[in-house]
Formats: C-alpha cells, sequence, structure tokens
C-alpha cells in the first residue's frame, strides 16, 4: 500500500517521464523558441535535458523525499511564489519539483530570460494532477493581491530589501513572510592533478553555460601554477567550445581587466571570451576564472575569506570530500558532478523541501 | 621629466586637454604600470597635441591595492593608506613632494573657505593616530595654517559646546566643522549645541556603515536642523587616498571638481563609454596633482553626472548582474 507522499512521487515521477519523452512536441518547441530567441544557446539546453533524463528518476525522487522526511499533506493549500532567475536554462526546475513534491501551490514569476521551457513541464504535472495548483506568468504583478506563504529566490543581501518591497507592494508578501534567498554565486574547484579526466571535469565545471551559475567554478585551488599548465588546460577548453559555442560573450570591461593585470604584471590567459588569472580576489565577475596554486591550507583560507556567497567545493575523490564537508562544513561534491548535481542538491546548503515543510507547517 | 610639470598642472590659462597630455606623456615613460595598461590599450607612444583628453585610458583603481604606483624613482615624501579593516586590502599611495598636496588643498578648500576669515573644527580622529590618512594629513594642514590658531580637532566623544565656540565668534572666524557623516551625527546625539549662525559643515565620506545607512538628502535635514543652521551652510567633500585632490559639493549634493581634475562617468560595462548627463556608471577621474603617481583613474564610486559637469555620487558601484543566480526583479 502506497502512502500519499509515495503516490504523489510516482505521479511525478511519471509526469517528467511524459515530458521528457522525445515526441513532446511541447518541449521540442519550447526549445526551438528558445534557442530562436537567442535566449540560450542549443547545446546547453541539450545539456540539461540529457542531465535531467538521467536524475529525474523515481528512484531519486523517492531518496529526495526520504532525506526530506517527505509528508505531501502537511502544505495543502499554502502558496509559495518562487522568483526564477533566468541564468541557465530550467534554472527553477529543483523550485518547481520542490512545491510540487511538498504538495503545495506553486506560483512562478518565470524569467523572461527563460519563460518557454518550464511551463512544459508544468503542463505535464498538471496532466497528472499533482497536488497543488500551478500558476506562472513572466509578470509579477499577476499575482498581485494574493497573498504568499513563503518566497523562494536568488539574490543578494543587497537586493533582499527591493525584491521584498515589490512583493509587498504588489500585495503578495512582506518582510515578516518566511524566505529562502540563495546569496550562493561561486563555487572551487580543489585539485591535486592534471590527468585527462580531471581536466576535462574542470573543463565542464568552469565553462559550462558560460560560467553562470553558483555551481560553476569560479577558484581552482591546484597544487601547480597557471603557468605550467596553460596550454595543456587551453586545449581542453578550445575542444570544450568547438562542442559548445560560448552563448553569451563578455562586454569590454574583461579586456580592462585583462589590461590592468598585464600592467600588474599578474599570470594569465586570455581566451577572448574569457578571462583566467593567477590572483585572488572576490568572485563577483563573469567570464573570469581565478587559479592559485596551494593545498589544502590556501583551500582553508580562501573559505574562510569568501564564505559568504560559496555554493559548493569540489574535489576528485570521495573521501576527500567528504574530509573537506566535514572540517569546513560546506556543501562538496566531486568535480564530475559540478554542472550534473543530484537532483536534491543543496542551493545554500540548504534542501528547499525541507526548508517549507520546516517554515510552512 | 620637465621641471616646469609640477607648476604647469595647475596653470588655468594652459588648456586642461593639452596639462592632462603632457601628464599622460611624462607618466607614461615614468610609471611601468600605467605604461603597460595604456600599451595593451593600443597607445604606445606620445600623445599627440590633438589627441581628446577623454579617450586617455583610465586604469582601475585597484592598481593602488596591488602595486606601488609611481612615477618617479627614490623615497617619497609620505605615504597614504586607505581606510581597511580586518582582510581587507589597502591602497597605497606613495607621495612623491608634500608641496603638490598643499597646493592641491589649500587652493580648492580656500577657494570656498577663504583663509582669511576661516577656522575648522574638526571631528575626526586626531593625526597621531592615523599618519597614513590623507584626510586626517589635509586636516592637519588646515588646522595648522590658520592664522588665528583656533583651528583644531575636537575631541570624539564629547559634545561641542557652545562655550567652547566662543573665541571663533570673539574673533570673527567663520566656522567650518567638518567631519564624518556619521561623525557628525554621533556629534549631535551626544548633546551638541546649536552652531552660530554663520557656521558652516563639510561632511565627507561615505553614507552607509556596517551598522547604518542614510541619505544624503536626509543627512542634510538632520545636521541643518540639529546645528540650526541652513540646509545652504552644508557642504559635502569628495576625496580619496588614491586622489591628492578634493571636489567640494557647495549647498548641494552636486560636486564641481577642481580646475585641474577632469571628471567623467564611465559606463562600467565599457569603461572607453562615457555615460549619458544622469545616467549611473563608474566615476573616472584626471587628476593631475597625481603628477609622481598616476593621474588617469576609473574608480568603483557609482556617479552621475549632470549637463553642467558637476557631479553626485551614489555609493559604491555594484554589479547589477553578478555571476550566480542573483537577480534584481526589476530588471529581470
Amino acid at each position: 500500500m502506497y502512502s500519499d507522499t509515495q503516490k504523489n512521487i510516482k505521479a511525478i515521477s511519471k509526469a517528467v517521464d511524459a515530458w521528457l519523452q522525445p515526441d513532446n512536441l511541447s518541449l521540442k518547441n519550447a526549445i526551438d523558441q528558445t534557442v530562436k530567441e537567442n535566449l540560450f544557446g542549443l547545446e546547453d539546453i541539450k545539456y540539461q535535458i540529457r542531465h535531467l533524463k538521467r536524475s529525474l528518476k523515481e528512484e531519486n525522487l523517492l531518496k529526495w523525499g526520504n532525506m526530506s522526511n517527505l509528508n505531501v499533506s502537511q502544505l495543502k493549500d499554502k502558496n509559495v511564489i518562487c522568483l526564477h532567475a533566468g541564468n541557465l536554462p530550467l534554472v527553477g526546475l529543483q523550485d518547481l519539483l520542490s512545491t510540487a513534491l511538498a504538495g503545495a501551490n506553486y506560483w512562478g514569476k518565470l524569467s523572461r530570460k527563460d519563460p518557454y521551457l518550464l511551463p512544459t513541464l508544468i503542463e505535464k504535472l498538471d496532466d497528472q494532477n499533482i497536488i497543488g495548483e500551478r500558476q506562472y506568468s513572466t509578470d509579477l504583478s499577476y499575482f498581485s493581491n494574493r497573498e504568499a506563504d513563503a518566497v523562494l529566490f536568488a539574490g543578494s543581501e543587497d537586493s533582499a530589501n527591493s525584491v521584498i518591497s515589490s512583493l509587498k507592494d504588489l500585495n503578495i508578501a512582506d518582510f515578516d513572510t518566511p524566505r529562502l534567498m540563495r546569496t550562493a554565486h561561486f563555487s572551487i574547484a580543489f585539485i591535486s592533478d592534471h590527468e585527462k579526466e580531471t581536466m576535462e571535469d574542470l573543463t565542464e565545471a568552469v565553462f559550462r553555460y558560460g560560467g553562470t551559475g553558483c555551481r560553476s567554478v569560479a577558484i581552482v585551488v591546484a597544487p601547480f601554477k597557471l603557468d605550467s599548465q596553460k596550454c595543456h588546460f587551453t586545449d581542453y577548453i578550445e575542444a570544450f567550445w568547438l562542442k559548445n559555442p560560448q552563448h553569451k560573450k563578455p562586454d569590454q570591461s574583461l579586456f580592462y581587466r585583462y589590461a590592468t593585470n598585464k600592467a600588474l604584471e599578474i599570470n594569465q590567459a586570455w581566451l577572448n571570451d574569457f578571462l583566467i588569472e593567477e590572483r585572488i580576489s572576490k568572485p563577483t565577475d563573469k567570464f573570469v576564472l581565478q587559479w592559485i596554486q596551494g593545498d589544502k591550507h590556501t583551500l582553508s583560507k580562501i573559505i574562510e575569506e569568501f564564505k559568504e556567497g560559496l555554493q559548493t567545493v569540489y574535489t576528485t575523490s570521495e573521501t576527500q570530500a567528504n574530509d573537506i564537508q566535514e572540517q569546513f562544513k560546506i556543501e562538496t561534491d566531486l568535480l564530475t558532478k559540478a554542472q550534473t548535481p543530484d537532483i536534491w542538491w543543496k542551493p545554500d546548503g540548504v534542501d528547499t523541501v525541507s526548508w517549507l515543510q520546516k517554515e510552512l507547517c | 621629466m620637465s621641471q616646469a610639470l609640477p607648476k604647469l598642472i595647475f596653470y588655468s590659462s594652459i588648456p586642461l586637454a593639452e596639462r592632462a597630455r603632457r601628464v599622460f606623456n611624462f607618466q607614461r615613460s615614468s610609471n611601468s604600470v600605467y605604461s603597460k595598461f595604456a600599451e595593451v590599450l593600443g597607445i604606445n607612444g606620445d600623445l599627440s597635441v590633438d589627441f581628446p583628453i577623454h579617450k586617455m585610458p583610465l586604469i582601475p583603481i585597484r592598481v593602488f591595492k596591488e602595486a606601488e604606483i609611481k612615477s618617479f624613482k627614490g623615497t617619497a615624501d609620505m605615504l597614504f593608506k586607505s581606510s581597511g579593516t580586518g582582510n581587507m586590502t589597502q591602497s597605497r599611495h606613495f607621495v612623491k613632494e608634500g608641496s603638490l598636496y598643499v597646493e592641491a588643498i589649500e587652493n580648492e578648500f580656500y577657494r570656498h573657505f577663504p583663509k582669511e576669515s576661516t577656522s575648522i573644527l574638526c571631528y575626526t580622529p586626531g593625526y597621531a593616530d592615523n599618519p597614513h590618512s590623507s584626510l586626517i594629513w589635509m586636516l592637519n594642514h588646515l588646522v595648522n595654517e590658520d592664522p588665528s590658531g583656533l583651528s583644531r580637532f575636537i575631541p570624539l566623544q564629547e559634545p561641542l559646546k557652545k562655550v567652547s565656540l566662543q573665541p571663533f565668534i570673539e574673533n570673527s572666524r567663520n566656522i567650518v566643522l567638518f567631519g564624518a557623516a556619521f561623525g557628525l551625527l554621533d556629534l549631535l546625539e551626544n548633546g551638541s549645541d546649536p552652531l552660530p549662525a554663520s557656521a558652516q559643515i563639510v561632511e565627507t565620506g561615505g553614507m552607509k556603515t556596517h551598522r547604518r545607512e542614510i541619505s544624503k538628502s536626509k543627512l542634510r535635514n538632520v545636521l541643518s536642523e540639529g546645528f540650526q543652521i541652513p540646509q545652504q551652510q552644508i557642504h559635502s567633500e569628495y576625496g580619496m587616498c588614491e586622489l591628492l585632490s578634493q571636489s567640494y559639493a557647495i549647498r548641494s549634493e552636486w560636486f564641481t571638481p577642481p580646475e585641474w581634475v577632469y571628471m567623467t562617468v564611465r559606463d562600467s560595462a565599457n569603461p572607453e563609454r562615457i555615460c549619458e548627463p544622469h545616467e549611473p556608471g563608474k566615476l573616472g577621474v584626471i587628476d593631475l596633482a597625481n603628477l609622481y603617481s598616476c593621474s588617469f583613474i576609473i574608480t568603483d564610486d557609482k556617479a552621475i553626472m549632470d549637463e553642467n559637469g558637476r557631479f553626485k555620487i551614489m555609493g559604491r558601484w555594484k554589479k547589477a548582474e553578478m555571476r550566480g543566480c542573483n537577480f534584481l526583479i526589476d530588471r529581470e
């Protein structure tokens, strides 16, 4: 006999399977439209969809539910507004699935940069009569005068006030409404060798989606200097770009950064659409990878300095990942999974399903 | 180097673009950091006489944190450092000739607040505790230059009482109370008396600390009401360790640069582009008083400029679109 929670997970899984079928015309059209409007590159969308096909299995959804002590009946009639960022394709998918798993109503403020893909999954969830109602729009005012019980969004401490003020002006939420704000904006790769597999994984972790996304690597800590592996690494990058042309291009300020580094005699590699520099600063800029020669002590100092904003530290061994997680109390993962995370991965170290249950029950 | 340059930079009879061009050519040949920067941006030789001032390349201000920015050899007269806490790297400004800094300070400050009639009260930490602060050095100099001897640093955490202002009134001195925005608010909160009707206030520094934030207009209101002087007598100063010249916003929030300083607001995405009036960007500065360091700088301050070349500071530049999933609702 299945519980309501298990039944819900099974139904969600069925919806996801239907969504990912090769003959799903609505998804195909959404992809075509997204590419046609130059919102994302086809390769990045295909990569994301391929990954979801592998990871969105029923057993994984069940595993996520178990880890979150999921009880679907608890959040019935609760309204969760999700403000989705549009920096990589389907970036809001985990929040949509979290609310569906928790049985809450989903109000999705879709990004204007990614307005087509997510609705095709919502359509399939509705077809399966998944618990909760789902509504979406690219216009926040669509949700005016409806009271949300929780807000999920990505932002920064500086932007939080303006986001909540916008919601307050529209009578959607106020400063007392529980909110889960994700502030992480970069990850670190801690590598110990330059073997083919490591360099390929590193290339994917850095350059997929043009380096955007909090799971993308912005800092590499390696036991060797950039110069010693510059040509070697560049070969992998060129091979990657041949198959996955970078969709977004940097602005002129990146060249200024290169010129400044050159003036300061900082080792660097100018890749036209990306800059690798042997220097450490707060990793806020896009299209920049910082390469630091060092060991675990170096990593420790970097974590300490930039902990606020750090999503995950990747390593090439599970043992090392566990050690680092234990020692620094931060999210760790294998480098090879940087852009292919488990569906239950924790943005900012917080499991969204658990958070919803904790805050709204 | 031409011996005339330190004098020439303040000669207003020579067009600013021409003075800037000569300073550029001097720094290109004597400042290795700036020279390499200009070279990467395509300038390999001296600038020709018709080279436009707005095309002179501006180097990001971070270089003052990461290298010794010098256009001279040998020892410096002074070393200024930016205020910095914790792990923050401080900017360093090596000043070859203190006399240049003095000239920049006096030319602009006394233009607004005549030396013969002005005395200043500085509500800031003293010089002994801050030997590397360019602001405190400037205030200390102005205190020492006061012919009446009444100018001074006033003790922190103590209210400013009427009785202590009596000597200024008796000597017909116009008081300028100089302090950081939040310091002046503290001074009020500590129970200070109103200032004499003719007194003026110059506030400086940021409008935000780790624990509080205030808008410029609110600050002006509070200071005006608290010290009981009209808002027209409240001014602002804009300066920093990396710049030897200061700009003043007299009676308003709009700053006017000194005659030897060329300010522009630059597109943060493309620093070669000058923003339209009232379009926010990063403040670009050509400060000829930085003759022996680097005069051509793009700051990390967010600013707008009006049609008349006045500029307003709007805080630190923050990236609207950082890497990661950060976004602002209204920019979406």
